[in-house]
């Protein structure tokens, strides 16, 4: 695995510790507001919105991920400056393009940064842990534990069999053009099998196939920093609350 | 269900989802949209057919279309994608269920009830079009008035119907891979 891989975070070199449901929280606003749009009308709305959205960029200074965070943050600003300077002056397939390029970085991103913050940030035992605090049933969490797992392992994976069928010219435009997507889905398929029959056995000495009520030992609960971010959380909702209520313009 | 088979769920969404997540960045040119819910049972038939070798419990489907669709919602499809594939899950949990989980042909029709939650995507285009655009501006007039002009009100049967046909077709292109390469391989 590489450095950055997800759910598997080093745990004693990753600064401020927030919580697994603060950040989820984080996420889901960010989808409902940056990503969703909604409350888009209200200006304090969209401010604070724009505010919420630089703090993956923050969380992941604390986290000494400072290389991340300075490439969002830039590509954030950049493309926010041009959303509101530039776009205004295109039109036609000039302003289709720039427009989905801004709709990607300034919708999108966000919520993909925290994303990826949150999955390098938190262990697998924090995630369930905290989706056992919820009271969502292990019928959800295992196989959503798995899944964000196994994602690198697939995009991995599916690189290096892309490069050996590039090397056979089963590719666009090579000598065996027709077998391209079957001779990268099956492979791609057996692997993860392989891989998958791996995690199990792995899984099995963890005591998930016993069905008895699991205990875990990773410390969650809300402190002083999770208090500042939902205060920051919520804030977007207060806003649009009022904005809906005709208290704010 | 044991341990075992909540983790062939997770990998199995996984293998899924990244189908779904690659095909779907097609659909920012504006012809491809309504082409993703032929592009994607097809292609996706094949994980699926694999993965139904693996279903031998009650739950499975329907919990691996609960996942796509709460990841559809995270990915900002709205609430409507959820809705229909808790009710697409189980019709297909059901489906296969009557085969006893070993039937041959109602793992095909299984895959094709499957893949309906594709057409959940398209429902805010429909319903709440205006809602839909104002979050998408960004995108400019021509894209939205191409779009506007693919998708009639009588597209949206159309796509489910489509989402449907492309499964079984999905399903019977899985099922003949897995017969050429899986059954000798000893892994399906």
């Amino acid at each position: 695995m590489t450095g950055t891989a997800l759910f598997s975070a080093d745990i004693e070199h990753r600064g401020m510790v927030l919580d697994p449901r603060t950040k989820l929280a984080v996420i889901l606003t960010l989808v409902i507001f940056v990503l969703g749009g909604t409350g888009g009308d209200i200006r304090a709305v969209r401010i604070a919105a724009s505010v919420l959205s630089l703090l993956p960029a923050v969380l992941m200074l604390i986290a000494g991920q400072w290389k991340k965070a300075v490439v969002y943050g830039a590509v954030f600003g950049g493309m926010l400056t041009l959303q509101k300077l530039a776009l205004p002056e295109l039109k036609d397939a000039a302003l289709s393009i720039a427009g989905m390029c801004v709709m990607v970085f300034v919708r999108l991103m966000p919520g993909l940064a925290m994303g990826a913050y949150t999955l390098s940030n938190t262990t697998v035992s924090e995630f369930i842990a905290a989706m056992h605090r919820m009271h969502v049933p292990q019928q959800i969490t295992i196989p959503l534990s798995v899944m964000f797992r196994f994602f690198p392992t697939v995009l991995e994976e599916f690189s290096a069999i892309n490069t050996a069928m590039k090397m056979r010219d089963i590719r666009i435009g090579g000598r065996h053009a027709g077998k391209l997507l079957e001779y990268r889905l099956i492979p791609l398929m057996v692997c993860s099998v392989n891989i998958g029959s791996e995690l199990s056995a792995a899984a099995l000495t963890r005591g998930l196939g016993v069905g008895v009520r699991r205990t875990n030992i990773c410390q969650i609960g809300f402190h002083l920093q999770d208090f500042a971010v939902l205060l920051l959380t919520a804030s977007v909702y207060v806003l649009w609350i009022l904005g809906i209520a005709g208290v704010i313009a | 269900m044991k341990g075992k088979d909540l983790i062939n769920i997770g990998i199995f969404s996984a293998i899924y989802f990244v189908i779904v997540f690659l095909i779907a960045m097609l659909g920012f040119i504006p012809i491809f949209l309504p082409l993703l819910a032929v592009l994607v049972p097809i292609l996706g038939g094949i994980p699926f057919m694999l993965f139904l070798t693996r279903v031998k419990k009650f739950g499975m489907i329907w919990i691996m279309s609960i996942i796509m669709g709460l990841l559809m919602m995270l990915t900002g499809m709205s609430w409507q994608p959820l809705v229909v594939s808790v009710i697409t899950g189980l019709l297909a949990e059901l489906v296969y269920k009557s085969g006893n989980y070993q039937s041959a042909g109602k793992a095909v029709l299984t895959s094709g009830v499957f893949s309906l939650w594709i057409g959940g995507n398209y429902l805010p285009l429909f319903f709440a079009a205006e809602k839909y655009w104002s979050t998408r501006q960004n995108f400019g007039q021509d894209y939205i008035e191409t779009v506007t002009k693919l998708m009639p009100a009588w597209m949206c049967p159309a796509l489910f119907a489509a989402a449907f046909v492309c499964g079984i077709i999905g399903g019977l292109l899985g099922k003949a891979l897995l017969k050429k390469h899986f059954e000798k391989a000893g892994i399906a």
